[in-house]
């Protein structure tokens, strides 16, 4: 596979690595995974929602340990589905399982390499330790490894055989801080070269940092789907939030009141507080308000921009 | 798709690995001693009768007893761990066909319970019956012959049958205590459905078997061996193929 | 309860208020009371009850088949006593000998739920929450082997109980038929306790050194198998060299030192294959003994386990 950096407006253009099409899950009377459509190209997406919305099923049907109940899973173009063939291009790293606890760290990355088929296992194995971080300690058995350290393993074990997709369900589960921060650059690098990555996690930061393009699973549907940014300015029906700080709030207020285009004001203790249904507009008209008024404008922040009101807003609705 | 070639070794070798476990290794030891420990107090006795030993010795302790336990933990303990731990993801999210996986796993699990049965009887043998001529190199031909046939049948049933429940462990033992044991004295045709009856069997056709003993000439004995043997592997491939995960907590 | 603005502590700085929570004053109930929890849910975690339906198969399964037989001569009782009042030989099952005849099905119970009684706690490591209560070591291991005895028991004495109604439907007269029956009927019950201390203290001290059940199951019928096997082949091969107090060495048996001991109970003279040298009464004593010696090493187990 040549590296490639696929740039977004392509993607349109080359066929979709990850493909579902109205697929559905169902256990009995049990609606798992509800109606879910989506492609996904190059590129690291996140896939979020709160617990027991669907998200691991989702995974399993992707990494071809489930048959949808309904519509189709294409991955590179055919079914995973007991198609052994296919995991020679996907790594999974799974949520709950842990890997073999008597093997050293490199023993079980080489085990997964020589597993794939692969001919120099051996210097794969040690390049995948060193790209998660665990040279130190890969010659330790991984019943001796902290948690953290064993989600590394896990993912070493995953992308050993540099997959062109990577299923990764809550990597994030157990390590630090500077382990997730290194472990979201590894998988940007592996993303800007052209792979697929696909993470779910109910962490928001982590997910904000990482990428923008985010689905949103609630109860098993697709609730959104994108960049979140986008998403929010979709959200017409309900206001956006600002945050100002100016040198008189208070005379700022009653100016930006008079305008159509704010429909709420508040005065907190050092900022004020604007309501508006019309973002662009409002982005027009703050800069004359505070002429107008004679106010000096410090700070315009946009209170609710960020990722978790989003999907906080998803999930409510 | 991962020749079998390279995959087998690797997965026997990491079967192999975890079998070997410090503690589990020396109860079976110790339970595969038995039967040399008691050849050694029927040495302390001075008796040296191939007729008594193998009646009382190897018929009920090395193949009633040592065989269908050692073949129980070996042969439900090859996807065990990964069954309960549900590690098999990682051998199954791999480019290899689902029949290496499962040939693999048995044949880990024969080679270990084979080697400690085969063990067991050439050293209860040596000590005790060899000494007493042909007749006791036949006897203990015809019980290590037993064993080699019930180590593939038993590994091969019981793997299979870990892949379908979860109390494969306590079924396996009461098929060979119950099944075999006391139903067959009641139920004779019951011996085509035994591996108990196979073993002894092909052990017959070396050595006359005085108990109550093989009910299977050697060639039916083998061939339905031969059958159970292709048809568990067969269903654990299957089984595998249709391997399904829940969604778990998720 | 209205949570109202009480407070519980206050300072110029700050204040904590109480928000109603109900404290618990009263009464607590002490170590027997959380024995006897202990215990009840034990028990009933034998039969499976409190588990998925999967976990009621084995216990039902095991303990029907050993009833199974009794129920089968109590369902054919008429027809049984139209054949005895002929004067016909009819082989029935009878009170001192049902033990002796199915004693490997209650093997295999025990073999199949020992594990489920002890392992667990060990396998998720919850021993901890248990002994910092008002239960202490002690009390948990008594608790876990009351419970596989009782459970035994009632397994034990389910068929002799049908056993008893089918030989009382038997006979044209009731009321003298139970006046018959009761004292041949009634040895069952020490005995069968007996056998339930026995069995219980065994299979629990032993599947209590690993937190696996399969390991467990596996030592607990090698244990079993062997212990039976092993000393009647010593016993034989010692008997014919010359060493006639071998037969000392049936005392360590699980199974058919309670077979002996039944016969004690029932004062018949001793139906085991080894010699009568030794009387029923050593039988029962060797019983008693491994009762005390294994609940020893259970409690041995708990007291060392590091918790």
């Amino acid at each position: 596979m040549t590296a490639q950096t696929i740039p977004a407006a392509d993607q349109a253009v080359a066929p979709p690595v990850i493909e579902l099409a109205n697929a559905a899950r169902w256990y009995g009377n049990v609606v798992a995974v509800n109606d879910v459509s989506f492609s996904l190209g190059a590129g690291v997406t996140g896939l979020l929602g709160p617990n027991g919305a669907g998200k691991t099923t989702l995974l399993h049907m992707l990494a071809g340990f489930l048959a949808p109940s309904a519509g189709t899973v294409h991955v590179l173009g055919r079914s995973p589905h007991r198609d052994p063939s296919v995991y020679r291009q996907i790594g999974l790293v799974p949520e709950r399982e842990s890997a073999y606890a008597f093997l050293t760290g490199y023993e079980y990355v080489r085990f997964n390499a020589r597993l794939q088929g692969m001919r120099n296992a051996d210097s794969a194995a040690r390049a995948a330790i060193e790209r998660v971080g665990l040279e130190d300690a890969a010659d330790r058995a991984i019943g001796t490894y902290s948690k953290g350290m064993r989600q590394r393993a896990k993912v070493a074990g995953a992308l050993v055989h540099d997959p062109q997709v990577l299923l990764l369900d809550e990597p994030f589960n157990g390590m630090d801080p500077r382990q997730r921060l290194s472990m979201m650059d590894l998988l940007g690098e592996m993303a800007a070269a052209g792979r697929t990555i696909l993470f779910s996690s109910h962490i928001l930061e982590e997910v904000e940092r990482i990428g923008t393009e985010i689905l949103v699973l609630v109860s098993g549907r697709l609730a959104a789907s994108g960049d979140f940014r986008a998403i929010r300015a979709l959200m017409t029906d309900r206001p956006h939030s600002i945050t100002i700080r100016s040198s008189d709030d208070r005379r700022l207020a009653t100016t930006l009141m008079a305008d159509p285009a704010v429909f709420a004001v508040e005065l907190k203790e050092n900022a004020l507080s604007v309501q508006t249904a019309h973002l662009s507009a409002f982005r027009r008209i703050i800069a004359v308000a505070g002429r107008t008024a004679g106010v000096r404008l410090m700070e315009v922040v946009p209170a609710d921009e960020s990722l978790e009101s989003v999907f906080d807003y998803l999930v409510r609705r | 798709m991962t020749g079998p070639l390279v995959a087998f070794p690797e997965i026997v070798r990491l079967t192999l690995r975890q079998q070997l476990g410090r503690r589990r290794t020396l109860l079976l030891v110790l339970l595969a001693a038995l039967p040399p420990l008691l050849a050694l107090v029927y040495r302390a006795f001075g008796e040296v009768d191939v007729s008594g030993f193998t009646d009382s010795v190897f018929e009920p302790v090395s193949l009633t007893i040592v065989l269908p336990l050692a073949t129980v933990l070996f042969g439900t303990g090859a996807f065990g761990a990964e069954n309960d731990e549900g590690t098999i993801l990682y051998l199954l999210a791999k480019p290899i066909s689902r029949w290496v996986i499962v040939a693999a796993k048995a044949f880990a699990a024969v080679a270990l319970s084979l080697v400690l049965t085969v063990a067991s009887v050439l050293v209860a043998g040596a000590i005790e019956v060899v000494p007493a001529g042909s007749d006791g190199v036949s006897a203990t031909e015809a019980y290590v012959g037993a064993m080699v046939v019930g180590s593939l049948c038993y590994v091969t049933l019981f793997l299979t049958l870990s892949l379908f429940t979860r109390r494969a462990l306590v079924l396996g033992i009461g098929y060979s205590l119950v099944w075999e044991g006391a139903l067959s004295s009641l139920l004779p045709g019951i011996a085509n459905l035994s591996v108990r009856q196979y073993a002894l069997g092909a052990a017959d056709s070396f050595y006359q078997l005085h108990t109550e003993a093989a009910r299977l000439s050697p060639t039916t004995a083998l061939t339905l061996s031969a059958i159970l043997i292709v048809v568990a592997l067969a269903l654990a491939t299957w089984r595998l193929m249709r391997f399904e995960l829940s969604g778990s907590t998720d | 309860m209205s949570a109202g603005n009480r407070l519980t502590a206050s300072s110029p700085a700050g204040s904590i208020y109480d928000l109603g929570y109900r404290h618990y004053e009263g009464k607590r109930h002490g170590r027997w009371y959380a024995a006897w929890s202990l215990y009840v849910e034990s028990l009933r975690g034998v039969w499976g009850f409190g588990r998925p339906m999967s976990a009621k198969a084995a216990p039902f399964i095991l303990a029907g088949l050993y009833s199974f037989f009794a129920f089968l001569q109590l369902a054919f009782s008429s027809t049984l006593a139209s054949e005895i009042s002929s004067g016909q030989q009819v082989q029935l099952f009878a009170y001192d000998s049902y033990f002796t005849t199915f004693s490997l099905l209650l093997v295999l119970f025990c073999v199949a739920q020992a594990p489920e009684v002890v392992c667990r706690d060990q396998r998720y490591q919850v021993l901890s929450l248990y002994f910092t209560r008002a239960i202490g070591r002690a009390d948990y291991a008594l608790a876990r082997v009351a419970s596989l005895s009782t459970a035994l028991f009632l397994a034990l004495i389910v068929p002799m109980i049908a056993l008893f109604v089918g030989d009382v439907l038997m006979k044209p007269d009731t009321i003298s038929a139970i006046g018959d029956e009761l004292p041949k009927a009634l040895p069952a019950i020490p005995a069968d306790l007996l056998i339930a201390a026995s069995m219980a203290s065994i299979s629990l001290a032993l599947s209590s050194y690993s937190p696996r059940r399969a390991y467990s199951a596996i030592g607990l019928i090698a244990y079993f198998l062997l212990m039976e096997a092993v000393p009647a082949i010593i016993y034989a091969v010692a008997n014919h060299g010359g060493w006639s107090s071998a037969d000392k060495l049936v005392l360590l048996t699980p199974i058919t030192s309670l077979t002996g001991a039944t016969d004690w109970f029932f004062g018949k003279a001793l139906t085991s294959d080894y010699p009568a040298t030794l009387g029923p009464a050593a039988y029962v004593l060797a019983c008693l003994v491994s009762v005390g010696v294994f609940s020893a090493i259970l409690l041995f187990r708990y007291r060392r386990i590091a918790a």
